[in-house]
């Protein structure tokens, strides 16, 4: 069975390439107000694993129907004709400049396509259309029309009751706004077209549904990573003798923003990535940390060791020692080796732990002073980051490819809340777990995940 | 395979995945569903597809991080494994040391070769214990700084430059999320292997002093405690090893033999020293073989055995769950679906010829035959209004385009291009870009009515007027024709 094909045709300038790029989600079709910018078929495949389900085809506008009418009226014999006729006209224009876009447009449809006829309908209609809409009827295809709601009139009656007279469906898409079941409802309906075409398209659908869930999971996935390395992030800088600790502490609090702003915005890449939106412009305010008196610790390292640490270390392998006195005169010390041996290693390790921490093996300073700054400790801060992933992912799942403006990402108060304390009770336990440096629990992170998919679907729904 | 090659593409699986991070999505997604399907008899095996990912990713280019890692910890494992000899070998050579004069007291052998192990194995099964008990994670993260592992791990650090993270991956804090439990598992498994070798070398230097020189065990204490009731308490410690090593519990004669007292430079409890008591007080060396081997080297052989395992386990999960891994899995697993263009856009891009379209709304003093362009004109008398307020007067309106023939149309030009008018208005629909169809007729209305007349383009609104964007449209469009008595203007505001 041959796969279904769809021919986008129109007049220039009615949104048939933003259907087209709404339908395939692809942002690389060239959307002007410039008439004639698509010059050639151009096809977008809907395939899986490589086998192709259905294919649209983008086509150049109509330029020259009525001439192309006339040509064809003055070639006919009887209606019975008609698709030969069109047929013989496109073999005879192949070179003809002239009729360049006709022949282009007309070819798909010549070869199986169904037609999608696209038309503006914030504007009036124009008896300019009536030559283009003849010659569609004349190929004999199974046709339906598509009533783009480009601006913000409605004339979409009138429309209906034009294209009515010419085409069997009669359907109003709004190509900026469709939301994905509005896409594919549309696609379903592409299948009363031509009976063979249904389950084939259903299909699809059905293939594509599951894609938009997948891609849900793995933006939540991505958002509930996000959130995780938010929460438990924590940045250290081992300090140099002559450095000021304040000043120190104020840069590293500095890169600690900037961490979570990348962190941020690799979020909102990634996610926009998994929705097929890669050169958008977007514009959000940065992450505000909501207490800029993070805690910062210094604490003081060699070997990986505390100070503390590392007395008790010495103080341990000094008794070890001193025990081996006590055993060699059979107890008789009365562990007095053992004590002794702890004391001098304590001491000796408190002593000397600041001259070996400066010491460098291989390049590489043993030890030293080393002041660290977070985790973020405020019990509001992941519901603010939460809230605006959330915002962002719900609007770029809304977003349609046609749309080119840029993405405003500005979350009201309001916007940021979640309306469900038993989630809200949910999410605090995880973030706490977090806070509490848990984070080696990667089951943390989809739990997480599972918990923000719920929300984004009770959120959609 | 074992988890030394887990260990080195777990490195590069990290270093992979960071690189991958900056190649466009669709083209992971093509080349990550290809090895997918290769791979569809791993699909339930997540771990063997991302390895079998990472040996099809690095054909041709292979990776060095990973093995110098595995090297690395090679390297280290060996030298844990002669620390631990050497040291486990200069304690029993301590503990053993026996030159004729004193010998040797079992009590304290014992004490020192096997109750400080027995109490560092307590330590490690504290801090083994599942961390997610509130407990026993702040007891683990407290005791945790005895761990050698922990120090042999900081040690690693000073041999990787550069930054290859290598295999201080595992600690490093940004992977936290991920490799903290392969770290710890890592950390226990080089502290049990020192431990390990640490009771061999025990055991090798025991066997070495008991088969080249002669030892003398005895057993003392101040306490009043009869033979029968030590050898009891001895019975009980061999419990572990008295079924399958019989040899191994201390009987009561030799018990009884060996009591030993210090005063005047010791004499034995029951005899006088004689060669074959000699040769008796030697016989406590299975015991204190099978104290080093039942209450440590087993132990550790099982914790050794158990880190290992766990070290492993965790590795296996840290290469399913670093950043990126997830994501790739799903990528291999799930179907290709796209909808994008499946070649490359040919668009046609008008370049603005500023200077050959004028405008100059309110100037003109033109009497005009107006070109009625598709029946954009709904209201004649109100239009000749807007037009007179332009200062274009309308002789009269002539349909063309729309439901008008093409031959019409060229017959419509030649007649009014003949009747010399000062000029001809084109009343058209602003939101109804030019078609080729129009330029075609602007263009044989130039020919037939010569240069220099004027033509004037009107452009139409709705409701709302006529919008920047159609005016700028048409004026652009027009701009090609390079006419320069062409004109664009707007009819009513601009919107």
């Amino acid at each position: 069975m041959s796969v279904p094909e769809f021919a986008i045709v129109g007049h220039p300038n009615k949104g048939k390439s933003s259907i087209v790029s709404t339908l395939s989600e692809d942002e690389s079709v060239t959307i002007s107000p410039v008439p004639g910018t698509t010059i050639d078929n151009r096809h977008y495949p809907m395939a899986v694993d490589g086998e192709i389900l259905y294919e649209l085809i983008d086509t150049p506008g109509f330029q020259r129907a009525r001439a192309a009418l006339e040509w064809m009226r003055s070639h006919v014999g009887s209606a019975v004709d008609r698709a030969s006729t069109v047929r013989r006209f496109v073999d005879e224009h192949q070179q003809d400049p002239r009729f360049e876009a006709e022949v282009h447009l007309l070819t798909p449809i010549l070869e199986g396509a169904g037609i999608l006829y696209v038309v503006d309908g914030s504007r009036p209609f124009g008896e300019d259309y009536e030559a283009e809409m003849e010659i569609l009827r004349w190929t004999g295809q199974p046709s339906m029309a598509l009533i783009n709601m480009i601006g913000d009139s409605d004339y979409s009656d009138d429309w209906t009751k034009a294209l009515g007279q010419y085409f069997r469906i009669v359907r109003v898409f709004d190509a900026m706004k469709a939301d994905f079941d509005r896409r594919v409802q549309l696609l379903l309906a592409f299948g009363e077209l031509r009976e063979a075409w249904r389950d084939t398209l259903e299909k699809a659908v059905r293939i594509l549904r599951e894609e938009q869930a997948r891609r849900r999971r793995l933006a939540t996935q991505v958002i509930a990573e996000m959130l995780a390395r938010m929460i438990t992030h924590v940045r250290r800088r081992r300090l140099e003798p002559d450095v000021v600790m304040d000043a120190a502490r104020d840069e590293l609090l500095d890169t600690y923003k900037q961490d979570l702003v990348a962190m941020e915005q690799r979020c909102r890449d990634e996610v926009e990535q998994i929705y097929n939106h890669r050169d958008m412009e977007r514009n959000e305010p940065v992450v505000q940390l909501l207490d800029e008196d993070l805690f910062a610790r210094q604490t003081w390292v060699l070997f990986g060791l505390t100070r503390q640490q590392l007395v008790a270390t010495g103080a341990i392998g000094g008794a070890a020692a001193g025990s081996m006195i006590d055993l060699a005169v059979h107890g008789t010390s009365l562990l007095l080796g053992s004590g002794l041996g702890a004391l001098a290693g304590g001491v000796s390790a408190w002593l000397t732990s600041d001259r070996i921490a400066n010491v460098k093996v291989l390049g590489h300073p043993l030890g030293g002073k080393e002041v660290s700054i977070g985790p973020m400790r405020n019990i509001n801060f992941p519901y603010v980051v939460l809230g605006r992933a959330l915002l962002h992912q719900r609007m770029i799942e809304a977003r349609t490819h046609a749309y080119r403006g840029p993405l405003e990402v500005d979350a009201r108060p309001g916007q940021l809340q979640l309306a469900d304390t038993h989630a809200r009770r949910r999410f605090e336990k995880l973030f706490a777990k977090l806070r509490k440096q848990e984070s080696y629990r990667t089951d943390l992170v989809t739990s997480l995940a599972e918990l923000i998919e719920q929300q984004l679907t009770m959120s959609l729904a | 395979m074992s988890h030394f090659s887990l260990l080195s593409d777990l490195i590069d699986l990290d270093g992979k995945l960071e690189k991958d991070s900056t190649i466009d999505l669709d083209s992971r997604r093509q080349r990550d569903r290809r090895i997918g399907r290769s791979l569809q008899h791993d699909r339930n095996q997540p771990v063997a597809q991302i390895r079998a990912w990472l040996h099809e990713i690095t054909v041709g280019d292979a990776p060095k991080n990973g093995p110098q890692g595995a090297r690395l910890y090679h390297v280290l494992c060996v030298l844990l494994l002669v620390a631990g000899l050497l040291t486990g070998w200069g304690l029993a050579s301590a503990a053993l040391y026996y030159d004729g004069q004193q010998p040797i007291n079992v009590v304290n052998a014992v004490l020192v070769l096997v109750l400080p192990q027995v109490l560092l194995l307590l330590v490690w099964l504290l801090t083994a214990l599942p961390v997610r008990l509130p407990l026993f994670s702040q007891l683990g993260a407290s005791l945790g700084f005895l761990n050698p592992g922990r120090l042999t791990g900081q040690l690693a650090s000073l041999f990787i430059k550069g930054d290859d993270r290598g295999l201080a991956l595992l600690w490093h804090p940004d992977n936290a999320a991920v490799l903290t439990p392969a770290a710890r598992w890592l950390f226990s498994f080089w502290s049990q292997l020192f431990a390990f070798s640490f009771n061999i070398g025990l055991l090798m230097c025991t066997f070495f002093l008991v088969s080249s020189s002669d030892l003398a065990f005895v057993w003392s204490t101040t306490l009043t405690i009869s033979d029968a009731a030590f050898q009891q308490l001895l019975t009980v410690f061999s419990a572990p090893w008295s079924t399958f090593l019989p040899e191994g519990v201390p009987s009561a004669e030799l018990v009884s033999n060996s009591r030993y007292y210090r005063l005047d430079e010791g004499t034995l409890a029951g005899a006088t020293a004689t060669p074959q008591l000699a040769g008796e007080l030697g016989k406590w060396w299975p015991f204190l073989i099978a104290a080093v081997t039942g209450y440590g080297l087993l132990p550790r052989l099982v914790t050794l055995a158990f880190s290992w395992y766990r070290f492993r386990h965790h590795l296996r999960r840290a290469l399913c769950n670093l950043p990126g891994a997830p994501e790739l899995l799903a990528r291999m697993n799930s179907p290709l679906v796209s909808t994008l263009a499946a070649e490359p856009e040919q668009a046609f891009k008008m370049s603005a010829n500023d200077g050959t379209v004028k405008q100059q709304a309110g100037q003109y003093a033109l009497q005009c035959a107006v070109i009625d362009w598709a029946a954009a004109c709904a209201d004649e008398a109100a239009m000749t209004g807007l037009l007179a307020a332009m200062g274009i007067g309308v002789e009269a309106f002539y349909p063309a385009g729309g439901r008008q023939s093409t031959e019409a149309d060229a017959a419509l030009g030649r007649s009014l291009c003949r009747r010399s008018r000062e000029g001809i208005g084109i009343l058209v629909r602003a939101w109804e870009p030019p078609t080729l169809e129009f330029t075609d007729f602007l263009s044989a209305l130039r020919r037939q009515c010569g240069d220099r007349k004027p033509v004037i383009v009107l452009l139409m609104g709705d409701a709302d007027g006529v919008t920047a964007s159609d005016r700028d449209t048409w004026q652009l469009m027009l701009s090609q024709l390079r006419d320069p008595d062409l004109h664009v203007e707007v009819i009513g505001k601009t919107a």
